[in-house]
């Protein structure tokens, strides 16, 4: 990336005791950019953001914020805004007392202080609330509140750990979109602590995917998502089918159905796994080209159908987009076909 | 809903009830109608009611003085049991896991430690040659050495040593429902340790320490072997008075409405606490941050 760097993680470590939860984790953020941390539960993502935020030492390794040294600054000083996963609003102050806070704290005066809460929680949409204790509040005003009071301070970096996880769905939804909106605005630098994978792939300019306390990937969100560095980042963005296959003259054999490989994998010889995902798969009535099989199951998402089809290389998932057609019916024979360019090679079989 | 599910509060609470009735009211109903009675040192408990006991306690200076020095004890030692046991807790609560076991185990030490044993140490330490004194005197304290002993300032000393660990023990209770979370928050808002002590974590223990002043003060206004011991004969608190009344006067009746007076006494300092002190002061720890908000609450 050309754009200079704000944020440098450089082969951070961190050991407690004879356990290691980050064994090696280096990656830079651009200025203004919002990125995403993503990986399974336990594979340090909190672990990370704690240390850029300094409640936890590294034991190994550097980061570095705006070209100085964070190492030695403490917490208080790193002017960093966090948004914990449990909100941690002060229960016993108001929504404006709580927004309030890191602005008395840096001795803003107190005309000042009314303006700049008052700004902020109009900025959440929650200046008629000001007065509220955050028992008061659902979920969602509360993580807003939260927000509200760490984008007060003008952090020149703000964390977020899984700042939406509580939320349900819908309410989830529209924070994403007033999360993103609202980042654009500001331009404040952003890390998002995540497990969810839509939710990472919505929000942020690049993802970070993490596992077992290492990065193994980080990317724009569509080109982790369509060309995997690995397996897991496969089967963790997102959906994808198993096809193992034998490959020999730009052509592979799977299951009685030969198919064309992509140019990539033209020159492969012998077995071979490649992967499709759910939405690259179209289905077709009984005696066309392609893997037969048999709809197991169906499921109407509302814009999507989402089949199971049992083939004899397993079940595939199919996602067809919903036109107004009649569906397949559960128990009818179908074939499975694709284009090539759709596949990839897993690195592991 | 059949009539029995209705009755089944009352019969579960019966068996305390029971006790509680057994245990607490029936002998303080006792003492109540044994104050009634007069007495006379030839014929003993007199058959007649009366309120004379309480008019003559009313009206009787002593008495007064040593209301008032009870009170005056039980305060000072409140006072001070906070100023030492709120910090305490938050120290301890603040160390490694595996110092913090053997920490509160020094701290309800005192507890361990029989009363009269513990008093006795006292008396040890700040006796006129006792071990307070000769250092004093050492470092060249001018006036030293000093009358500590059966004072009220050794009677605060003896009460504060074995009351600081209930003050420890129910912030602490506090404390671990505090979530932790909130300082590292208040600490990413630029907060520095002390502020984060004072706005942070203080109001959100705050019950823990209302509960705590106020087992520390009823206990110590009741308290009878540490005055008796450190205080000495001349400086009489309310129980002392009751003791002796009980045991060397033989007049009960007096012995029982002075034990009902302290008892009225201790009630109503507990009521003008809970109702006045603890609200007050959770609110106004609650608003600190007045200043940052839009002024819009009437
Ligand atoms: N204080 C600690 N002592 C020992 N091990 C810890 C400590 N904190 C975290 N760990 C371990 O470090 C690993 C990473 O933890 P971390 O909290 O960073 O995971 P995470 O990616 O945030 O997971 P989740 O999605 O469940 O929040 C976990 O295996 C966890 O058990
Ligand atoms: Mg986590």
């Amino acid at each position: 990336m050309a754009a200079p760097h704000f944020l440098t993680l450089d082969r951070i470590g961190k050991d407690y005791g004879a356990f290691t939860a980050i064994r090696e984790v280096s990656f830079s953020v651009a200025p203004g950019e919002f990125l995403g941390l993503l990986g399974p539960s336990g594979c340090g993502k909190t672990t990370t953001l704690q240390m850029i935020a300094g409640f936890e030492a590294p034991s190994r390794g550097r980061i570095t914020m705006d070209g100085r040294d964070l190492t030695t600054v403490p917490a208080a000083k790193r002017g960093i805004g966090l948004v914990f996963q449990s909100y941690a609003l002060f229960p016993h102050m108001t929504a404006a007392e709580n927004v309030a806070f890191g602005l008395e704290m840096r001795r803003v005066s107190k005309a000042e202080r009314i303006k700049r809460v008052a700004e902020a929680l109009d900025l959440v949409h929650l200046a008629h609330l000001a007065d509220r204790f955050p028992r008061q509040m659902s979920g969602g005003q509360q993580q807003r509140v939260a927000l509200a009071r760490a984008l007060v301070i003008e952090p020149r970096l703000l964390l977020l750990d899984e700042p939406l996880s509580n939320l349900d769905a819908k309410l989830r939804e529209e924070m994403q979109v007033e999360l993103r909106e609202l980042q654009r605005r500001i331009g404040v630098t952003t890390i998002l602590v995540t497990h969810d994978q839509s939710e990472a792939m919505a929000l942020c300019d690049r993802v970070a995917i993490m596992q077992g306390g290492r990065i193994v990937q980080i990317d724009a969100p569509w080109r982790a998502y369509d060309v995997p560095a690995d397996d897991f980042v496969a089967d963790f963005l997102g959906r994808s089918n198993r096809l193992p296959a034998c490959a020999g003259g730009g052509q592979a054999e799977a299951g009685g159905h030969r198919f064309a490989l992509p140019p990539d994998l033209a020159d492969r010889q012998g077995d071979i796994l490649l992967t499709i995902r759910p939405e690259r798969l179209r289905i077709g009535n009984d005696g066309a080209a392609g893997l037969g099989g048999r709809v197991q199951s169906r499921l109407f998402l509302g814009g999507f159908w989402l089949y199971a089809v049992e083939t004899a290389l397993g079940s595939f998932a199919v996602m067809l987009q919903n036109t107004g057609s009649v569906p397949h019916d559960e128990g009818a024979p179908v074939t499975l076909d694709w284009d090539a360019h759709s596949l990839r090679r897993l690195e592991r079989a | 809903m059949n009539g029995r599910s209705n009755l089944t509060p009352a019969l579960l609470a019966a068996p305390s009830l029971v006790v509680y009735a057994g245990a607490l009211l029936l002998p303080l109903g006792g003492v109540l109608l044994l104050s009634l009675h007069g007495f006379d040192f030839e014929k003993g408990i007199l058959p007649g009611w009366g309120l004379e006991n309480y008019r003559d306690l009313l009206t009787d200076s002593l008495f007064a003085e040593s209301l008032l020095r009870t009170l005056r004890i039980a305060l000072w030692t409140t006072a001070i049991c906070l100023l030492v046991g709120v910090p305490e807790a938050w120290i301890i609560y603040r160390m490694a896991p595996r110092w913090r076991g053997a920490m509160l185990l020094i701290v309800v030490g005192p507890l361990l430690v029989s009363v009269v044993v513990r008093n006795f140490g006292w008396m040890v330490l700040l006796g006129t040659t006792g071990l307070v004194n000769q250092v004093l005197t050492i470092l060249g304290v001018p006036g030293a050495p000093f009358r500590l002993m059966f004072t009220e300032l050794a009677v605060v000393i003896g009460l504060v040593h074995v009351m600081v660990p209930l003050v420890v023990l129910s912030v602490w209770a506090s404390l671990g429902r505090l979530d932790p979370v909130l300082e590292r928050a208040a600490f990413s808002l630029g907060a520095s340790r002390l502020t984060v002590f004072r706005r942070v974590v203080l109001p959100n223990v705050m019950p823990g320490i209302m509960a705590g002043a106020l087992m520390v003060f009823c206990l110590s206004a009741s308290a009878f072997a540490t005055p008796a011991m450190l205080g000495g004969k001349r400086l009489k608190v309310v129980s002392s008075m009751t003791y002796n009344e009980f045991l060397n006067t033989l007049n009960w009746p007096l012995g029982a409405a002075l034990a009902t007076l302290l008892m009225v006494a201790i009630l109503t300092a507990t009521l003008i606490w809970t109702r006045f002190v603890e609200t007050r002061a959770m609110r106004r720890l609650g608003e600190v941050a007045e200043g940052g908000k839009g002024g819009s609450r009437a």
